[in-house]
């Protein structure tokens, strides 16, 4: 057997207990998510179902509210990556193009913002959405998870921007752009693989956000996707497992989807990032 | 009229002074370059023409007109720059006829102008392919290409060739050269490669440590050297230069080097007896003495290179080097004796470095 094959094995091998670890669990929830209901708690646990219940899926979707909590979801996370980034570009360009007092303070601030979790500053938040009067309003998530993010966002579109020869913007002056000209048309197309790298953490985050979620929203109606399928087992007295897990197959899904589609620009733009 | 004109201008950075008051006229049509050690300024200054960099006094005008406050934009200068900085996501076509789309001008005229800045580049075959499908000499050629639709006053070029293998330099020094013959468009070229400067120029500025050190046509600067700076700085090899003294009694003048070796000089118009000099002589200049009036020299390292014989010797205690193109047999430790024409002796103050 060739050594690069007995070598892939070898490794194969010593990763699998990982790779079981960690496909373990989706591996039970898909298939607890596609079996049927009376399926579910057979004694001893096996693998083996009798038909594939597709319908778990639609009564699950009526039952609990997903599209509405999906449409949250999606609300808030778009909407939050939307205002992280358009405020990111310009504040990130500015700290990689121009010099002015207060940048270095500015920088440290960045950094130690990213160390706060929202999670640790809930009370304070609450309160302030309250005075606000955006409790119960998916806004408040908004303005939170685009506040939140918007320091790992800057950091790391600085970081990128500062690899973009100044060179092409003083040939665009050159050739008779303004600023603003050469900003659109040369700048961002070079910029637009660490948006995107950007605007993926950004939604992922937002989209798996769950304790402000929770404490923000109040209605059920209003709930985001964590909070909703949480909201099914919590307090409950009897517990769809089926649902549940069908549930939870969904809401991964768009990330899962999103995350293999891009992630070639995720290592580029977590390398470039990283080295620069 | 694209005559540009630099009064006393200054820059600085914070406390940190890089350019002391430059003073330069360029005529209309002229091609200028501007050389010096790295660090010197020259580049710095063609951003300030450039409009890249702001000026901290002084006035740079193009014609008339003074442009200091003109943004980049609206000087109507094309810039040439070193790494190219060619539009990574657009073709050669696009990096070409961009500055012509932004003045909106006619898709026929733009495509015309291309066509033609292509067929003078040699760029005819390359028009739809990317920056990065090119090599160093076509991406440069393109950079060129891209200064040339636009018809502009003034041409800039930063350091572009610095970037390209020794053979591919000589290519385009030329191409640059029958362009600008072609074109006559007033031209400002910065590098740190003296041939280029004395292959390419009318006029030569030379800059030092934010000053200009001599300005002047090629063979001026070669001949006449204004000082110890310009005289090793213009050519390859550098002057020979032995330090001694002056000696001016009713003999005759001479320079005896530390070591007592008397070195024959011609009559100088400034210097007094006991004057401590240097003396510089080029070593495509030096001759074998026929007589007994040449300076001794000990031979140390014989270099030919086909096309003349480069000999490193020792002489008065100095190493200088003298090219013959006759062939000579020459071994190590060798003694010879040097002389060189009395008109081609170059005498310059020791302390100030001054022409003398």
């Amino acid at each position: 057997m060739p050594s690069k094959l007995r070598r892939s094995i070898f490794y194969w091998l010593i990763l699998s207990p990982l790779v079981v670890v960690i496909l373990f669990p989706f591996g039970v929830m898909f298939v607890t998510a596609v079996r049927p209901r009376d399926e579910l708690f057979v004694y001893p646990p096996t693998w083996g179902f009798s038909e594939f219940r597709w319908e778990n899926f639609a009564e699950m979707w009526v039952k609990t509210n997903f599209g509405g909590a999906l449409m949250n979801s999606l609300y808030v996370s778009i909407t939050a990556t939307a205002i992280a980034l358009l405020l990111s570009i310009p504040a990130a360009y500015a700290m990689s193009r121009y010099h002015f007092s207060g940048k270095g303070a500015y920088r440290t601030f960045l950094l130690m913002t990213q160390m706060m979790s929202p999670i640790v500053l809930v009370l304070g938040l609450f309160r302030l959405m309250m005075s606000l009067g955006l409790v119960n309003d998916l806004n408040s998530l908004v303005l939170i998870y685009a506040a939140f993010n918007m320091a790992f966002t800057i950091w790391m579109l600085q970081s990128y921007f500062n690899s973009i020869p100044r060179d092409l913007e003083e040939a665009a002056w050159m050739d008779g752009a303004s600023h603003l000209t050469s900003l659109v048309r040369i700048f961002l197309p070079l910029a637009v693989p660490a948006i995107t790298v950007t605007a993926i953490f950004t939604f992922i985050n937002s989209w798996n956000e769950f304790v402000l979620a929770l404490t923000m929203m109040r209605s059920s109606d209003d709930y985001t996707l964590p909070v909703q399928i949480y909201a099914q087992v919590a307090g409950r007295y009897q517990v769809e497992w089926h649902h549940v897990m069908a549930g939870t197959v969904l809401a991964t899904l768009p990330v899962a989807i999103v995350f293999s589609w891009l992630q070639r620009y995720l290592i580029r733009g977590m390398a470039l990032g990283a080295v620069k | 009229m694209s005559s540009v004109t630099i009064r006393g201008i200054k820059k600085r950075y914070g406390a940190l002074s890089v350019l002391h008051g430059i003073d330069l006229d360029i005529a209309d049509q002229e091609f200028v370059v501007l050389v010096g050690p790295s660090g010197c300024g020259k580049s710095t200054l063609l951003r300030m023409i450039a409009g890249l960099e702001s000026v901290s006094s002084g006035t740079i005008a193009i014609g008339e007109r003074v442009i200091n406050d003109v943004p980049p934009k609206s000087r109507d200068i094309a810039m040439v720059f070193q790494n190219y900085a060619l539009y990574p996501h657009m073709s050669v076509y696009e990096n070409m006829s961009f500055s012509l789309r932004l003045r909106r001008q006619a898709k026929d005229i733009i495509d015309r102008k291309v066509r033609e800045a292509a067929e003078i580049l040699n760029l005819g075959k390359f028009l739809d392919r990317s920056p990065r499908q090119l090599s160093g000499g076509q991406r440069q050629r393109v950079a060129m290409g891209r200064a040339l639709v636009r018809d502009a006053r003034v041409f800039l070029f930063d350091e572009p060739l610095s970037n390209l293998d020794a053979k591919l330099r000589v290519v385009m020094r030329v191409e640059i050269k029958a362009l600008h013959q072609r074109l006559k468009t007033t031209s400002v070229y910065v590098t740190h490669d003296q041939i280029e400067a004395m292959t390419m120029a009318d006029r030569i500025v030379v800059m030092n440590a934010g000053r200009i050190e001599q300005i002047g046509t090629p063979l001026q600067l070669y001949d006449t050297p204004a000082n110890l700076f310009v005289a090793d700085f213009i050519g390859s090899p550098s002057m020979n230069v032995i330090h001694g003294t002056l000696h001016i009694d009713a003999g005759g003048v001479h320079v005896e080097a530390a070591d007592g070796t008397r070195l024959a000089v011609p009559q100088v118009a400034s210097g007094r007896d006991g004057q401590k000099v240097v003396y510089g002589v080029r070593p495509e200049h030096m001759t074998l003495a026929e007589d007994e009036t040449g300076a001794p020299a000990i031979v140390e390292v014989v270099e030919p290179t086909g096309a003349n014989i480069q000999v490193y010797c020792k002489l008065a205690q100095t190493s200088v080097c003298a090219i013959f193109t006759e062939r000579h047999e020459f071994r190590p430790d060798q003694q010879i004796s040097l002389t060189c024409p009395p008109d081609k002796i170059h005498l310059f103050d020791a302390e100030s470095g001054l022409r003398l």
